[in-house]
């Protein structure tokens, strides 16, 4: 910062000119040298806050997701989950389901991959994702060209494949569910419902 | 943090919508102040500096108390400032008021009885002895928020006076009035944040409150969102840690901008204090410096930092 220092003598007394943190100037120096060899041994602990929205139900509550990095498997992990006061639905609320998300978000049942139970086994065994969608598009094509129809009892054309459901989430964005309700509805989808309702 | 209970049907069913702006009560603030540094002084290795603030903000409750009361903003200020979404509070004029000499003669009067080490006393006395056209430099210059490097001494007297004069300018306003103008900006001065506090007071549980340096005046922030830039991507937060992972001050950090700013949880504990705590936790400020970010808060009292 340019100061014209001349113009100030006033301050030349005061041991202004030079560079220096309030606590040196006003003659705490001791102090400052000592809280600051005091903290040298200490180290800085990084944690996250990331906004988010429930996903239980279609109240969409806010969520306010806290991690930091777990010194044993070196990733992060969420330690705490409360509602965002910032938001305007919940305002900070949760209900005892979101109230317990943290231990549904770090629960060792949690499904974090696809499994298939093939036809006459008993376990679930684990897919790739590739594996999982050509299954279900395959499956989903067979069962509409064997099932869809293209009129009704009177013959007036209809768009009606009532042989297949569709559940969608709810933890989505207004964009997703236009998306959603347009191909599931374009393919002729009757039985078309959300988890949010669940 | 202080709030006038009033009447407010939003309460039913327990999701109120937080006030945008709580003013300062400018005796009690300082008072309070006063008390959170000697708490903060006690086996602290800043107990000598954090003393002297203490006796500081004490000098600040009492002149708030005992000068004569300051001409509120005309209600026609107010009405314009609200609707080009300004702020009602013209720091750029507030430097030419007598009263805000009148508040820094008084201060620099009183502050003379505080025990302070000799080149504070020298600050002092030159701020005390300096000329009007002197004082007036250094009253802008807070008011700008652009202390030089060179002089935070005498510059930190003349930001203890201006904290009083914009506080009790600040307590005259009707908080309702006031409208957002931009993240990081106080809605009452146009001042830069100290610190933020995330409040535990009923009706706003949980929410954020960006702390004027210059007013006082506690603002409505949304949380995870940088308080110089106002993005919220890349925000992170980083704590002194000390083995609990409880820490109550962190630093909320941006890759957008690169800069800091305190946060402070009076969630976990209520008598944190967005300028008396910022000082208290230098040691955040010392391991900040480490790092890649620069620091955004704005305290007179933390000038190189």
């Amino acid at each position: 910062m340019n100061i014209d220092l001349s113009r100030r003598g006033f301050l030349k007394l005061a041991g202004a000119g030079v560079a220096a943190t309030s606590l040196g100037a006003l003659g705490f120096g001791e102090a400052e040298a000592a809280e600051l060899a005091h903290v040298r041994a200490f180290k800085l602990a990084a944690t996250t806050e990331a906004r988010n929205t429930c996903p239980y139900c279609s109240v969409a509550c806010g969520i306010i997701m806290y991690s930091r990095v777990d010194d044993a498997t070196g990733k992060k992990r969420i330690f705490h989950i409360e509602g965002d006061a910032d938001h305007p639905t919940n305002r900070g609320t949760l209900c005892p389901k979101g109230a317990a998300l943290k231990d549904f978000v770090n629960a060792p049942t949690r499904l974090t991959q696809p499994r298939i139970r093939k036809p006459g086994g008993t376990e679930f065994e684990p897919v790739s994702w590739d594996d999982a969608l050509d299954r279900i598009a395959r499956a989903l094509k067979d069962d509409r060209d064997a099932n869809f129809l293209s009129l009704n009892e009177a013959g007036v054309p209809v768009n009606r494949w009532t042989t297949t459901g569709f559940l969608a989430a709810s933890a989505t964005t207004n964009e997703t569910a236009w998306l959603t309700y347009k191909v599931v509805r374009s393919m002729g989808v009757v039985a078309f419902d959300n988890q949010a309702r669940v | 943090m202080t709030q006038v209970a009033e009447p407010d049907p939003g309460m039913i069913g327990g999701v109120p919508t937080p006030p945008l702006a709580i003013l300062p009560r400018p005796e009690r603030l300082f008072g309070q102040r006063a008390a959170r540094f000697d708490v903060l002084a006690e086996g602290s290795n800043l107990g000598p500096y954090l003393r002297f603030l203490a006796d500081l903000a004490r000098v600040q409750a009492r002149l708030a108390a005992d000068l004569p009361a300051p001409t509120p903003v005309p209600s026609d200020r107010v009405a314009l400032a609200r609707a080009s979404r300004m702020p009602p509070i013209d720091r750029h004029d507030a430097g030419a008021e007598p009263l805000l000499d009148d508040t820094l003669s008084a201060l620099c009067r009183e502050a003379a009885g505080i025990e302070m080490p000799a080149a504070a006393r020298l600050a002092l006395d030159a701020v005390a002895a300096a000329t009007p056209d002197d004082r007036r430099w250094l009253l802008g210059n807070v008011l700008d928020d652009a202390i030089p490097v060179d002089s935070p001494a005498p510059h930190l007297f003349a930001a203890a006076a201006v904290q009083v004069h914009l506080a009790r300018i600040a307590a005259t306003l009707d908080a309702r009035q006031l409208v957002p103008i931009r993240t990081g900006v106080c809605p009452a001065c146009g001042g830069r944040p100290a610190s933020s506090v995330v409040t535990g007071v009923q009706g706003a549980e949980g929410t954020r409150y960006a702390a004027c340096s210059c007013c006082q005046t506690l603002w409505n922030e949304v949380r995870v969102k940088c308080l110089c830039c106002g993005s919220t991507k890349g925000i992170g937060l980083q704590s002194v840690d000390d083995g609990t992972g409880e820490a109550t001050v962190r630093a909320e950090t941006c890759d957008e901008c690169g800069s800091w700013v305190k946060q402070m949880l009076q969630t976990k504990n209520p008598a944190l204090d967005p300028v008396a705590d910022d000082v208290g936790t230098l040691g955040l400020d010392a391991l900040m410096r480490g790092g890649t970010w620069r620091r955004g808060g704005v305290n007179p009292f933390l000038i190189g930092y």
